[in-house]
Formats: C-alpha cells, sequence, structure tokens
C-alpha cells in the first residue's frame, strides 16, 4: 500500500495531505506569534506610563515595506493561478517577481535595523553630574564620540533615574536638556571618552520595546528567509518537477504560497502594532 | 491511487525493503513503525535516566551531606567540584532536579506516549499504509534526538545543566550563572519544533488516510485520544516556544523581557534595561504546561481503553461519553493554566476564575474513569500482565486525580503549594497512572511488533513489585506535604525540623523527615524492580516464546489484522471496515470478537491475511 | 481553504489596513498639523479603492479555480 491522497484530493475532507498539513502548521504558527503579541501586550500595559515610544521607527519606510510584501502576495497567488491555466512562462515570471519582492523587503529591514543599532544612548559624568545624551554614531575613537541627535528617543530606566525621563505634558522642560532637544537637532554632539560612564545602542538590550521589535520582526524575517529558500527552490531546481507531476507541482506551489500568504499576514498586523500605535 | 494494484505494489515495496541499507532501515528510518520503536527505545531510556538522577537526589534526602556510596565517586570523577567528596552539591541537586522533571516529562513520557505508541499504532489501527509525512516522521525524531544529545550535553557544562526547575522561572532562571540555561533552552526549542512536527503528521494521518469505512465514531478510543492530544501540541506548544526564544534572548542578548525594572542580583542592581514581567513567563509556560499534563494522561487512557475491552471481552461501556470527554478536557485544557499561578498575586478574580475551569475540567476525567471502571462490570477479566497494568491505572490515576481536587481551590492551595503533596499527586497521576499504562502498551503490543511475547512470569513479578514501590514511594509524600515540607529542599527540610528548632511552632515532625528515608528505599527498589522488565524486554525479542497468529489477543481493532510484524506499508491489501471498535462477545456471533474488517459474524474475515 | 480564499482573507486585512492608516494619517495631520500626513491619509484612501479595484480583478480572472 502507498500514501493515497498525496496529490489528489480525499472526497469527505476536500483536501490533500499537503494542504492539511500546511494548514494545521499555520494554525501552530498562529499561536506562536499571538504569544508573542500578547507579551507585547503585557510589556506595554505593564511600561512606566509616558515611556513606550511613539514614532521610534520610519514611518514610509515600514509603509514600503508594507506594500513590498502586498504586492508579493498578490505575485504568489498569481505564480499559482499562471501553473493552474498551465502557463508555465507566466510562472516563471511571478515567482521571480515574489522572490525579489522578497530580496527587497529583508534589504529594507536591514537598513531598519542598521539604523537602531547605530542610534545611541550615552551616560556622561563630569564631577558629579550626569548627563543623557541621544542620537546616532557620527564618529567614534579613542578619546571622542561623535553623535547626530535625533528627533525621537526613548526613555530608558538608567535615563529616568538621572531625570532625563519623559517631560510631563504641558510642564516647562528642564532647561539643560530642553534646550539640547530643540535647539542642536542639526549639530553634532562631540563627548569625550573619559566622561562616558555608560553607552548602548538601541539593540535589543537597550528597552523592552526594542527587545519585543527585534525578536516579532526578527522571527518574521527568519520566515521571509524560509519561505523564499523554499520558492527559491521551486524557482530552481524543484521546477523539474512541472514535466513529470505537474499537478503535484502546482500543490507544491500553492503550500509555498500559503505559508507566504501567512507571513505577509503576520506582517499586515506587526507594521500597526509596532509602527503606528 | 488504484487498488486494484495493492498486491503488485506490495511485492515490489517488499522488494526494495530488503534492499535498503543499513543506515536507511533503520537509522534514517522513514517507516512509522521503525520510528515508533525509536522513539520507545530513546524515550524509555531517558525514562530509566530520569529515574537515575533522582535516585542519586534521594541519597541527599535520605541522607543529607553524606558521601553517596558506589555512587559518589564516579559522580566526582564525572562532574568535578560539583560532587566533591562524593556528596551532592546543592548546585547539582538543582540540576539533578530541574533535569529529572525535563527529561521525564519531555524526552521521557511524551515521546514515549504520543510519538512511540501513536507512531506504532495509530495508522495500524485506522487501517494506513504509513503517517500521512514520512519525511517529516523522521525529521521529528531526530530533533527529538538532538533535542536529547542537548539536554545530556548540558550536564558537562561549567556551572552544570539547568538548576531553576522545569518550569524554569524567570528572573532565577536568567540570572543563575550556568550556561546549561542556555542549552536547556535551545534543548527545549528542538523539542517544541520535534513534537510540533509529530502532531501535524498525526492529526493530518488521521483526518485523510483512515480506511474506507473508518468513519470517526469507529475509530478506537486510543487513536480519538491521540488525536485530541495532538491538538494540544500543536497549539499549545508553540506559546512556550515563544516564551523560550523570549528568555533566550534574555540570556544571550541581555534583553529584559521577564526581568523587571529595579532587579536587584546579589545586593546589586542588575545592568539590564527592566521593564519586563515575571508573570509573563509564568504565564506562557503554564499556557503549555498545564495542556501537557493532558498530553501526558490522554495517550495512557487511549492504551487502558484497548487493553480493557481486549480482556473483559465485552464493549466499552459509553464509547461516546469518553470521546466527548476527551473533547472537553481538550478544550477546557488551554483555560486552566493559572491554577499553577495562585501564589504570584495576580488578583482574586482571576484566582476565582481559574478555579472554576479547574474544577469544571475534572468532570469529564471523572467521566472517564467512570466509564472504564463501568466497563469492568460484570466482564470475565483475563488476568495477563497488560490487564494488571491496566486495572493499576485505574485505581492509582484515581488517587492522583482526588488528590488534585483540594490543589484546584485556591484556598487550599495556600497551604499545600509547592509542597510534597504537589509531588505526590501528579507523581501518582504520571508515575503509576501514565507509566503504568505505558508499560501495559508496551506487553499488549509487543508481540505485534516483534512477533514474540513478553515474558508472563517476569511480567507479573515486574508489575507487583512496581505497584508496591510506586505507593511505598509517593504515598507518605502526601503525608509529608501536609505537615508543611517544601518541595525542592536540598536536605529533605532537616534545617526545618522539630529537631533543629526546638519547640518551634509548626516545625517539621520527626515523622516527615524519617519518611524521607522509606521513601529512597522505596525508590531505590522501585528502580531494581525495573530491571525484570529490562530484561523481559531484550530477552523476549529474539527468546521469546512465538505467537501463534497474527492476533494473539483476539482483538478487535485493525493493527492486529495485519501480517506480523507488519511489513512496509503495513496492510497486504487496504482494509474496509464494516463496524465499531470493540465488538465483543456480540451476541449470535461465532467468535467472542468480531474484527472491524470483518463484514459478517460468521468469523471469517473478509480480507485475507498476509 | 485553497491559496484563492486565503489571498481574499488577506486582501481583506489589506483593506482594513489601509483604512486603518487613512484614519491613523488623517488623526496625525489634526495633532500636528504636517501636511505630509495629509499626502499618506490620501495616499492610504486612495490604496483601499486600489484593492478594491483589484479584488474585482481578482475574482474575474481566477473565477474557475476552487475557493476550497
Amino acid at each position: 500500500m502507498e500514501i493515497p491522497y498525496t496529490v489528489k484530493e480525499r472526497k469527505d475532507t476536500g483536501l490533500y495531505n499537503a494542504k492539511l498539513g500546511i494548514w494545521l502548521f499555520l494554525a501552530s504558527e498562529v499561536m506562536l506569534f499571538g504569544a508573542l503579541f500578547s507579551a507585547y501586550i503585557l510589556l506595554r500595559v505593564g511600561a512606566t506610563p509616558g515611556t513606550w515610544p511613539h514614532g521610534l521607527l520610519n514611518v514610509p519606510l515600514g509603509t514600503l515595506n508594507t506594500i513590498v510584501l502586498i504586492v508579493s502576495s498578490v505575485t504568489v497567488v498569481m505564480a499559482w493561478a499562471s501553473l493552474k491555466m498551465n502557463q508555465f512562462g507566466k510562472w516563471r515570471m511571478y515567482q521571480a517577481a515574489t522572490l525579489v519582492c522578497a530580496l527587497i523587503f529583508l534589504v529594507i529591514k536591514s537598513f531598519e535595523y542598521h539604523d537602531k543599532l547605530t542610534h545611541y544612548e550615552v551616560v556622561t559624568k563630569e564631577g558629579d553630574k550626569h548627563h543623557v545624551y541621544d542620537g546616532h554614531l557620527v564618529q567614534e575613537d579613542k578619546d571622542k564620540v561623535v553623535l547626530h541627535p535625533s528627533a525621537h528617543r526613548l526613555y530608558t530606566a538608567r535615563a529616568i533615574a538621572l531625570g532625563f525621563g519623559p517631560e510631563p505634558a504641558g510642564a516647562h522642560a528642564p532647561a539643560d536638556h530642553g534646550a539640547k532637544g530643540h535647539a542642536e537637532k542639526e549639530a553634532l554632539v562631540t563627548i569625550q571618552r573619559s566622561t562616558i560612564e555608560h553607552m548602548e545602542n538601541y539593540g535589543p538590550k537597550h528597552h523592552p520595546y526594542l527587545a519585543i521589535y527585534f525578536t516579532l520582526t526578527g522571527l518574521h524575517a527568519l520566515h521571509v528567509i524560509g519561505g523564499a529558500l523554499v520558492m527559491a527552490f521551486f524557482f530552481g531546481p524543484g521546477a523539474k518537477m512541472w514535466k513529470t507531476d505537474p499537478e503535484r507541482f502546482t500543490n507544491r506551489i500553492e503550500i509555498s504560497g500559503l505559508f507566504w500568504h501567512f507571513v505577509d499576514l503576520v506582517w499586515i498586523f506587526l507594521f500597526p502594532v509596532l509602527y503606528l500605535l | 491511487m488504484q487498488y486494484s494494484h495493492d498486491t503488485h505494489n506490495h511485492t515490489h515495496e517488499a522488494h526494495d525493503h530488503e534492499e535498503m541499507g543499513f543506515w536507511t532501515k533503520y537509522v534514517f528510518s522513514t517507516d512509522h513503525k521503525w520510528i515508533g520503536i525509536q522513539y520507545g527505545i530513546t524515550s524509555l531510556l531517558f525514562l530509566l535516566f530520569g529515574f537515575v538522577l533522582m535516585g542519586l537526589m534521594r541519597w541527599q534526602l535520605a541522607y543529607p551531606g553524606t558521601p553517596i556510596p558506589v555512587f559518589g565517586p564516579i559522580l566526582e570523577k564525572m562532574l568535578g567540584s560539583a560532587a566533591a567528596g562524593g556528596v551532592m552539591s546543592a548546585d547539582l541537586y538543582n540540576s539533578f532536579g530541574a533535569m529529572h522533571g525535563t527529561i521525564m516529562v519531555f524526552l521521557g513520557i511524551v515521546p514515549l506516549a504520543f510519538a512511540a505508541f501513536g507512531n506504532y499504532v495509530v495508522p495500524l489501527q485506522i487501517g494506513a499504509p504509513d503517517m500521512t509525512f514520512p519525511r517529516l516522521n523522521m525529521a521529528s525524531y531526530w530533533l527529538y534526538f538532538l533535542g536529547g544529545v542537548v539536554m545530556v550535553i548540558s550536564f558537562f557544562l561549567p556551572g552544570g545543566a539547568a538548576q531553576s526547575g522545569w518550569t524554569s522561572y524567570s528572573p532565577l532562571a536568567t540570572i543563575i550563572p550556568t550556561q546549561g540555561q542556555t542549552w536547556w533552552l535551545l534543548g527545549m526549542v528542538l523539542l517544541i519544533n520535534s513534537s510540533l512536527l509529530g502532531a501535524v503528521n498525526f492529526l493530518a494521518t488521521i483526518i485523510q488516510l483512515r480506511a474506507p469505512g473508518m468513519t470517526w465514531m469507529r475509530l478506537p478510543f486510543f487513536v480519538w485520544a491521540q488525536f485530541v492530544t495532538a491538538f494540544l501540541l500543536l497549539l499549545a506548544f508553540p506559546p512556550l516556544e515563544a516564551a523560550g526564544v523570549m528568555q533566550l534572548m534574555d540570556k544571550l542578548f541581555g534583553c529584559s523581557f521577564f526581568l523587571p525594572t529595579g532587579l536587584i542580583i546579589s545586593g546589586k542592581v542588575a545592568d539590564v534595561s527592566g521593564g519586563g514581567s515575571p508573570l509573563l513567563w509564568q504565564h506562557l509556560f503554564w499556557f503549555l504546561a498545564h495542556p501537557e499534563v493532558y498530553v501526558l494522561i490522554l495517550p495512557a487512557m487511549g492504551i487502558v481503553s484497548e487493553i480493557l475491552c481486549n480482556n473483559i471481552r465485552k464493549p466499552i461501556w459509553g464509547y461516546k461519553s469518553l470521546v466527548y470527554s476527551l473533547f472537553a478536557i481538550g478544550f477546557l485544557s488551554f483555560i486552566v493554566w493559572a491554577h499553577h499561578m495562585y501564589m504570584t498575586g495576580m488578583g482574586t478574580a482571576i484566582s476565582t476564575f481559574f478555579q472554576t475551569t479547574t474544577l469544571i475540567i475534572s468532570i469529564p476525567s471523572v467521566i472517564i474513569l467512570t466509564v472504564f471502571f463501568i466497563t469492568l462490570w460484570g466482564g470475565s477479566i483475563r488476568f495477563n500482565t497488560q490487564m494488571l497494568f491496566t486495572l493499576a491505572f485505574l485505581v492509582m490515576f484515581g488517587i492522583g486525580g482526588l488528590t488534585g481536587l483540594p490543589l484546584g481551590f485556591n484556598f487550599v492551595d495556600l497551604f499545600l503549594h509547592d509542597s510534597y503533596y504537589v509531588i505526590a499527586h501528579f507523581h501518582y497521576i504520571v508515575a503509576p497512572g501514565t507509566i503504568f499504562a505505558l508499560f501495559a502498551g508496551v506487553y499488549y503490543w509487543f508481540p505485534k511488533a516483534t512477533g514474540r511475547y513478553m515474558c508472563d512470569f517476569w511480567g507479573r513479578v515486574h508489575f507487583w513489585c512496581s505497584l508496591v514501590f510506586m505507593n511505598v514511594v509517593f504515598f507518605p509524600m502526601f503525608t509529608q506535604g501536609i505537615a508543611g515540607m517544601s518541595r525542592r529542599m536540598y536536605d529533605g527540610g532537616v534545617n526545618y525540623s522539630q529537631a533543629a528548632n526546638k519547640g518551634l511552632l509548626g516545625a517539621l515532625p520527626d515523622s516527615a523527615i524519617y519518611s524521607n528515608v522509606i521513601i529512597s528505599i522505596g525508590a531505590w527498589m522501585l528502580l531494581l524492580a525495573q530491571i525484570p522488565f529490562i530484561f523481559n524486554f531484550f530477552w523476549s525479542m529474539r527468546n521469546g516464546r512465538k505467537v501463534e497468529s497474527d492476533n494473539p489477543w483476539d482483538a478487535t481493532t485493525l493493527e492486529w489484522q495485519t501480517p506480523t510484524p507488519p511489513p512496509h506499508g503495513n496492510f497486504a491489501v487496504e482494509p474496509t471496515v464494516y463496524r465499531g471498535p470493540y465488538e465483543y462477545s456480540v451476541p449470535g456471533a461465532v467468535r467472542d470478537f468480531i474484527p472491524q474488517n470483518e463484514i459478517d459474524n460468521k468469523g471469517k474475515a473478509k480480507a485475507p491475511k498476509s | 481553504m485553497s491559496l484563492k480564499s486565503f489571498h481574499i482573507v488577506f486582501m481583506l486585512a489589506t483593506l482594513a489596513l489601509s483604512l486603518f492608516l487613512t484614519v491613523w494619517a488623517y488623526q496625525e495631520f489634526a495633532r500636528t498639523q504636517v501636511t505630509s500626513y495629509l499626502a499618506a491619509a490620501i495616499c492610504a484612501a486612495v490604496t483601499s479603492l486600489a484593492v478594491l479595484v483589484y479584488g474585482r480583478f481578482f475574482l474575474k480572472k481566477l473565477k474557475h479555480i476552487s475557493y476550497q
């Protein structure tokens, strides 16, 4: 006996095996991302009021990435439809377009990561006076660090403890910090190495928001990479199956498309949650 | 699929089978039966390993601070200063405790109950040629194996294996200075992925590959149990994976998912961003770990129902009640998790909610047990080894279940939480409960897998010794717990005893301390009592009494209608199912059982055998 | 559920997202009076319409493919 329903669907369930398998797998993926989303909610609800960041991420870039993923889901479904209509040439085109979209997404994402990883919070201590600087690293050498102050910053527990927390609404900003925050937005800040007490970039360690941001988007990016690898395989060596078993090959494209749609759908939720809200 | 060509295909495949090399046949096999056996043997070895860890810990509990005889010097040689002078250090005790739990649950019982028995039996019982995704099945086993290797290696790391309990509560688990915890998390991620693949495979197999005529209500109860179990694994494990990934981020990248603001470690404010939530870990952990309890017990119930009906020669009383109860348990098990967290200060309203759902979930569990007991009524019982284990399961599981009810009330839990009472309660469910059912399953299906019986005499020795010593081990723990003995204590409670605290109200009575010795001796005896089983298992593979037929127990389900042992592809001809799973002692039938694939009751199987 | 059905679900989610983006960008505009937010709101609204048009095209083009 051989395993039935590998290609044709079973009558009473209306599914072939792999389609059921991928849906079950996606159900578990829902739980995986669901748990991370619930972690996001708990961290956000538990944060010190006023310290959860808004507008830290680049919305135009995020929107562009969202559009890239939406386009890729269109090309994925069209690729499958082309095979269903027996148009192998069109399939190749659409499949290639999907792979290009995946690549663009990852490139944009890595630019965003780079932006966060070169963003520093520097705590200095001169005498017993502390100061907190915040901005992108421009230059770094043995005795000094040059930062380009950025419009958006995070309020870490360390900065809050030193009195550099969020300004209470309506109140006057602390003269020291407020002046720097606005007047020197464009100017560069040079900090002597010898005065630096603590220097940390906006990596996952810096703040729970960044931790969940990197974890969620990193896990999502891993899914994008995984899906892209599988689709690249179907585009390359895997495409031989079209000649021997076209129906099974079409099913494979559908399966990878279902996974890809799920990954895109996760992003549709990630984007507003991390960028907009 | 054209079944008319099956006979031809079968011979063709058999030919292929012979041509397969050693590696593809025995190591990287995709045959569900062989993968089941791989899972079975690996997980039995892990069970033994986990038990040995506990055997060593029991010395420390019974005779705190004294060198462990014989094994102490070996431990010192292997693990160095953690066992200096052959004495188990507190760190070593902690890591053995954490790894005992992890190994027993994730590397022992779940792989044995779900993956091993499920792999071997489910496709046979539903009349399928194999699992739906044989290669995923193989990947699942090897991920499990890799996870096991990672866990075992972690013992030899600097600082030793994970030390903060099998629950790995953060912040302790995050800040504890051992690499073992990181390896534990990596191992868990591997194990979780393994069981996800397994769960997808089981569900797809049961939904897609049922033979013609095998409708849902004709499924043997064992298949139903595995079906619900697979759903629990599929949906409950990913949150733990998420939690594991977050704790890994905490450990490797210094994040603060589970570390609160202002965390102080050994008198210094920790260099972390803070802002995390320790409760988050507990929620995510128990969201898995409570359904996990049912993952441990449901396959055991499935095995019990098969063996029960087979040995009392009558149908199960209330098959549908069983199935619906399973579904009720499966659903409710997702909304009871926080009853493990009454003491965390999450609030009385939430506690009350979880107390209510917890008590509701006991109803379907009691229904299942009641159905089994009523099924016994008026049966003519065959007392073979597997039946003895099954009957013991009913009683032992009953004790475990009933002692769990008080723990469900949060006002009682205030006193019993984290005490030996809790240990006794869940060990009664899992050790003499699930493990007895698993032993029963081994004795029951052994003839199908090997073509030989296991020795009945040594089986009985194994059973009676195990039954007696299981109770010697776990029953005194109830009294210890009620006396106030806390779990995870390195010295067995000596520091809190009346002897050490003269006149202190509420100090542990001498009887509780003395029980440690009795329990420890019981545990070592229990370890010895497994020798007949191990010997019997391996000896009977080659030298056991040969079976007289493909259906030595006169059973009705489809796995007994295959050749023994079943060849690659299982059935010579695809079976067609005509009746329910437990048609024993049907009035007017020639024999006292009618196999599921028999069209009439004249005693002739429709499908020719082999 | 076939890829076709899932694609429809996905497009509904996209529609919801673009509507949300419209509202969000308009609110930001009302708060900050920065015109690029207004432009974003208009773009998002146009995208919502575009998704609807695409949906019609999609349903027509894949008429013969099963939803199951």
